[in-house]
């Protein structure tokens, strides 16, 4: 009962010790940074205007978490974790499992529509070589 | 209506030309299309000199989506039947006829040519040869008794084209779950004895993890094949 409490007295002092200033600025400026980078590679072409909502929602999400640190605090109780900083390595771990999934769903999607070209490209050429073989009357099978 | 084979062939220049030629002799009546899967060496070349139909991929996709070419290729033509051989001279085209034969009549979909129904001597190694027991056994347990479930030595009527051309055709190998989808949909699927010859080709799914991940995928294919509503 005594380890139990003294535990519970464990925890409240993790979550009521503030982050550090330096650790807040700069998960501020990753995410700054991140936005940065986002809108560089949609720029320059790279990267699509389709996929980076996600990319600044997650800026906007670290942010927020680094600016006020209640909420920081209200997701860590939450959550059941014990420090801020536990909170945010799971949702880290969860943004990527998720993404990942999304993009091997994507990717199946992109490798069907390569394939249905691919022998789209190899019947047309084909049909396309034996008209060329008799111009006028193409061979009757391939009408 | 037109009458096709297909070989599917990749890195096959040192072959395929001479099962154009047996084809074409067996079944001189039938339109050859060899499928060239995006090979590097000659076979389109050797192939065309052959006097087939060549459909060549830009670049490789497989031994399914290959196949796959073929049908949609025969669907474009008004084919009404069907015969899917390999490039590496294993198939003997006089067995065709046997094959043939059933779809002709309008008994049967698919059929395939079985190394274990008699003919020939086929000889399959110990790993090998557990593994079709093991799928064999798996499908009649979901209701279709095929010997030789991995022959690419196949009959297929204008359904069976129809069905195979579909988007969840596999790319890589369409074996025992492509045939349980196929019969579960309503094809009538059964089997005639051909000679097989041992192929002269070391396979890429008999070496390193390829086996484990096709027993996988086969699993995992199956399940979902037969858990999935009927489609017709």
């Amino acid at each position: 009962m005594g380890n139990e409490l003294r535990l519970e007295e464990l925890r409240a002092i993790f979550l009521s010790a503030p982050e550090s200033t330096s650790t807040r600025v700069l998960a501020a400026l990753l995410s700054l940074a991140l936005v940065v980078i986002v809108l560089a590679l949609v720029r320059r072409r790279v990267l699509r205007e389709e996929y980076t909502p996600i990319w600044l929602m997650v800026a906007f999400g670290i942010a927020l978490l680094s600016l006020f640190n209640p909420l920081l605090t209200w997701l860590t109780r939450a959550l059941g974790a014990w420090t801020p900083s536990s909170a945010i390595f799971f949702l880290g771990q969860v943004f990527l499992v998720a993404i990942c999934l999304n993009y091997a769903v994507r990717l199946s999607g992109l490798v069907l529509q390569v394939k249905n070209l691919s022998q789209e490209v190899a019947i047309l050429r084909a049909l396309h070589e034996a008209r060329e073989s008799a111009p006028g009357s193409p061979p009757k099978s391939l009408e | 209506m037109t009458r096709i084979v297909i070989i599917p062939a990749y890195q096959e220049a040192q072959r395929v030309g001479q099962v154009v030629e047996q084809i074409r002799s067996a079944l001189p009546d039938f339109q050859i299309v060899v499928v060239d899967d995006g090979s590097s060496d000659a076979t389109s070349q050797v192939a065309k000199e052959a006097k087939a139909r060549v459909l060549r991929h830009p670049f490789n996709l497989g031994y399914g989506a290959a196949l796959q070419t073929g049908y949609k290729y025969a669907l474009r033509c008004n084919a009404s039947l069907l015969v899917q051989m390999d490039a590496d001279g294993q198939h003997d085209p006089a067995d065709a006829h046997t094959l043939i034969e059933p779809v002709e009549r309008g008994e049967l979909d698919i059929v395939i040519g079985s190394r274990f129904l008699g003919l020939g001597d086929y000889q399959m190694g110990a790993l090998r040869s557990s593994g079709r027991r093991f799928f064999q056994a798996l499908l009649a347990s979901l209701g279709l008794r095929i010997s030789d479930p991995t022959s690419g030595y196949q009959a297929l009527s204008r359904a069976a084209l129809v069905f195979h051309s579909a988007d969840d055709f596999p790319s890589d190998y369409p074996d025992v779950d492509v045939l349980l989808a196929a019969h579960r949909s309503g094809l009538r699927i059964g089997e005639r004895p051909v000679t097989m010859r041992e192929s002269p080709r070391v396979s890429s799914l008999h070496s390193g993890f390829a086996p484990l991940f096709y027993v996988y995928k086969m699993l995992l294919s199956l399940w979902a094949t037969s858990t999935r509503p009927r489609k017709s």
